[in-house]
């Protein structure tokens, strides 16, 4: 099933955090209520997931920092996982946000997650796409970072040759911005990196306990990367958290199997902020 | 010319069909070795390196890699203390030279420099203090340092180290990756500060913090001076001009595997197979991802390395080469003295290299032939070598005083890592600036 879209305006704003010490950039598209998106270890990629939340959200996606072009040392000041929580934080107090609704992807999972921890009150709906963050050693996975870039696709997709899978890993025609894409791809993993590496975990076991929102935790069924498992993990951690499995997807379900996982978030963002 | 003896210690018993069935780095099943053939590989390197020693090598050297097949020395420092005392004893002045203790992969760096300041001591001031920044493998794979963190890490363990051995009073230290209350090493290095060496692999930032600080660069790329050499050599000479120091010889060093025998023939015989298996079941077999892995390098290098792979060779096409593709492509010097020495001054003169490390043990080579390689070469070769040089107006800056050198220390320069420094962060150098 296609989805019709309109590809929404998508503008940039720039936040100084910190006293100075940071400027962390956005993207933003549509109207409404707002929604804070929290993109994967590999840098934000503006996808029709978004551009449809954008629909009805007013979609706020920062960049990690060092992940954006033309500022790849914005890194530099990050120490550690709670210098980021502490800056995500404050972005969303400059924005203006009030309840967004927080969605993670992998790595931007872990992120909302934290933040929803440390800040119970920030959110009262929080989804988590095949978030990372957590470990058991009999569920063990390869770091990305370590594999190989050829073995990859097979690691996050399914079906790596499905034409979802193969229009995100396609490259860009031009061979200069294709360098350049491929480049800072590969930089934003190591900017990312610096939370996750060599385990990611950083703690947040200790702290799920307090994520007083609503929680949609949404796990492709295939993930060859992240395994399935954890979902029921992170489902045990969260008290009011339910789990939805996307059927024929791997790690990146809102590329592979878009329509079925649009179909669960909106219904759980629809619902009201009581029933999981 | 200064004359190095540099070994690994490879396991030297791997199976033959090794580099077709495993990676040579971080999980390499152990369960391919024996007990013996362990003592063996490690004994027999240390009885190399003191062969060497005894034959009049200006310095022994060895490095660190963890987790591997083809260099089983996690830790330099262990083997440089033992030749450290060996060596003392039976009184040869020759340097000691780990080449060496890895900073970017270091969480203790007031480890390493009380594990120098111990080697040192017990060589009577012979240690050459060498710190490459870190393999991507080792720091990251091996022990767990996240690979955007390498560079900086090694700039304040660096930091760290030198101002642990230079400082004469007690310190605290509140950095971002280490924090001391006091620092006070006993014993300090007897030398006022042994000379630093990095070792690197051809980044243009690693060069210019040498030439700009002072340290000596180990250029260390496997790969002959043919092959790469060239536009490394040119690019750090240039490096030097732009910062405006000399080009002295001394300041540079490089590694070369080298093999000699009677005649061409019977050096291809004998040594052929041996340098095949280190090639092949060594960096043949390191899964090049693992050697740039995100983060570890600067975004513009990434682009640098995607337009131009050349800096990083032939890492993947060593996993089958043949000896006679290793001697073409000059990855290895292998022959008669004659023809050797021909071709090792030759790069040298035209490079400007004024520290020849000499890999002549290699692979599977077994100790008998390991010795004969030293000897020979120490006799033959070396000799012809060692006055290159000898009439140029420079001194060697990066030698210990007690083996003739006349060490100068460190000075301020850029850092390892390609970025502004956070600003919370105030550097020794800021302090004494003001």
């Amino acid at each position: 099933m296609t989805i019709e879209l309109n590809k929404p305006v998508i503008s940039e704003e720039s936040y100084s955090l910190w006293s100075g010490r940071i400027n962390v950039r956005v993207k933003v598209a549509g109207a409404g209520k707002p929604l804070i998106y929290f993109h994967p270890a590999g840098g934000l990629v503006w996808d029709p997931f978004l551009s449809t939340l954008a629909d009805e959200y007013t979609v706020y996606a920062p960049e990690f920092p060092g992940t954006s072009a033309g500022d790849p040392y914005a890194i530099r000041a990050l120490a550690d996982l709670s210098d980021a929580v502490l800056i995500y934080d404050e972005l969303i107090r400059q924005i203006g946000a009030v309840n967004p609704v927080l969605i993670g992807q992998s790595f931007g999972g872990m992120l909302a997650a934290e933040l929803a921890a440390h800040f119970p009150h920030i959110t009262d709906k929080l989804v988590l796409m095949d978030p990372v963050g957590l470990w058991r050693d009999d569920l063990p996975f390869t770091h990305w970072m370590a594999v190989a870039p050829d073995d990859l696709p097979a690691l996050l997709f399914d079906d790596p040759t499905s034409a979802a899978a193969k229009a995100f890993l396609t490259p860009p025609e031009d061979p200069e911005i294709a360098l350049s894409a491929a480049a800072a791809m590969v930089w934003a993993l190591g900017c990312t990196g610096k939370l996750t590496w060599p385990i990611p975990d950083r703690g947040l076991r200790k702290r799920l306990h307090r994520v007083t929102a609503s929680t949609l935790i949404v796990w492709g069924e295939n993930d060859r990367l992240i395994p399935a498992g954890y979902a029921a993990e992170f489902e045990s951690l969260i008290d009011k958290s339910r789990v939805a499995i996307i059927p024929g997807s791997g790690h990146v379900p809102q590329i592979e199997q878009l329509s079925p996982t649009l179909d669960v978030v909106r219904e759980f963002l629809h619902g009201s902020a009581n029933r999981t | 010319m200064k004359i190095t003896l540099f070994e690994q210690a490879p396991y030297r018993f791997l199976p033959p069909d090794f580099e077709n069935k495993y990676a040579s780095v971080c999980d390499t099943p152990y369960s391919l070795t024996t007990r013996e053939g362990v003592y063996d590989s490690m004994r027999d390197f240390l009885d190399e390196l003191m062969h060497g020693a005894r034959l009049g090598f200006d310095g022994i050297a060895i490095t660190e890699h963890g987790q591997n097949c083809y260099d089983m020395v996690p830790n330099p420092d262990i083997i440089a203390s033992a030749l450290a005392y060996m060596t003392e004893v039976e009184q040869l002045d020759t340097a000691i030279f780990p080449m060496g203790r890895s900073l970017g992969k270091a969480r203790e760096p007031l480890r390493v420099a009380e594990e120098y300041s111990m080697i040192d001591v017990m060589s009577g001031g012979r240690l050459v203090a060498g710190f490459p920044i870190g393999l991507h493998y080792d720091a990251s794979i091996n022990n767990g340092i996240p690979p955007i963190e390498i560079r900086p890490r090694f700039d304040e363990n660096l930091e760290l180290v030198l101002r642990a051995w230079t400082d004469p009073n007690p310190f605290a230290w509140n950095g971002q990756f280490n924090q001391y209350p006091q620092v006070n090493l006993w014993p300090r290095p007897l030398q006022p500060q042994p000379p630093v060496w990095i070792t690197g692999i051809g980044n243009p930032r690693t060069m210019q913090m040498c030439l700009e600080r002072n340290f000596a660069f180990n250029y260390v790329s496997w790969f002959g001076a043919k092959l790469t050499g060239k536009r490394i050599f040119d690019r750090f000479w240039e490096v030097a001009d732009q910062v405006g120091v000399p080009r002295n010889p001394y300041r540079l060093g490089f590694l070369q595997t080298i093999a000699v025998a009677e005649t061409d023939a019977r050096a291809e015989q004998e040594y052929g197979p041996h340098l095949e298996y280190a090639f092949r079941k060594g960096l043949g077999t390191i899964p090049p991802h693992t050697l740039m892995m995100p983060g570890g390098i600067d975004i513009r290098g990434v682009e640098a390395l995607m337009r131009d792979p050349s800096d990083f060779g032939l890492y993947q096409q060593m996993q089958h080469v043949t000896f006679r593709e290793l001697v073409d492509a000059g990855v290895v010097i292998v022959g008669s003295p004659e023809t050797v020495r021909e071709q090792i001054a030759e790069f040298c003169t035209e490079y400007g290299i004024g520290n020849l490390h000499a890999m002549l043990g290699f692979g599977s080579l077994p100790k008998d032939l390991a010795f004969k390689n030293i000897e020979l070469f120490s006799k033959e070769v070396a000799p012809h070598l060692r006055g290159i040089w000898a009439d140029s107006e420079h001194q060697h800056h990066w030698w210990p005083e007690r083996l003739g050198g006349t060490p100068t220390p460190a000075t301020a320069g850029v850092s390892a890592t390609e970025s502004a420094a956070p600003k919370n962060v105030v550097t020794v150098k800021e302090v004494a600036a003001k």
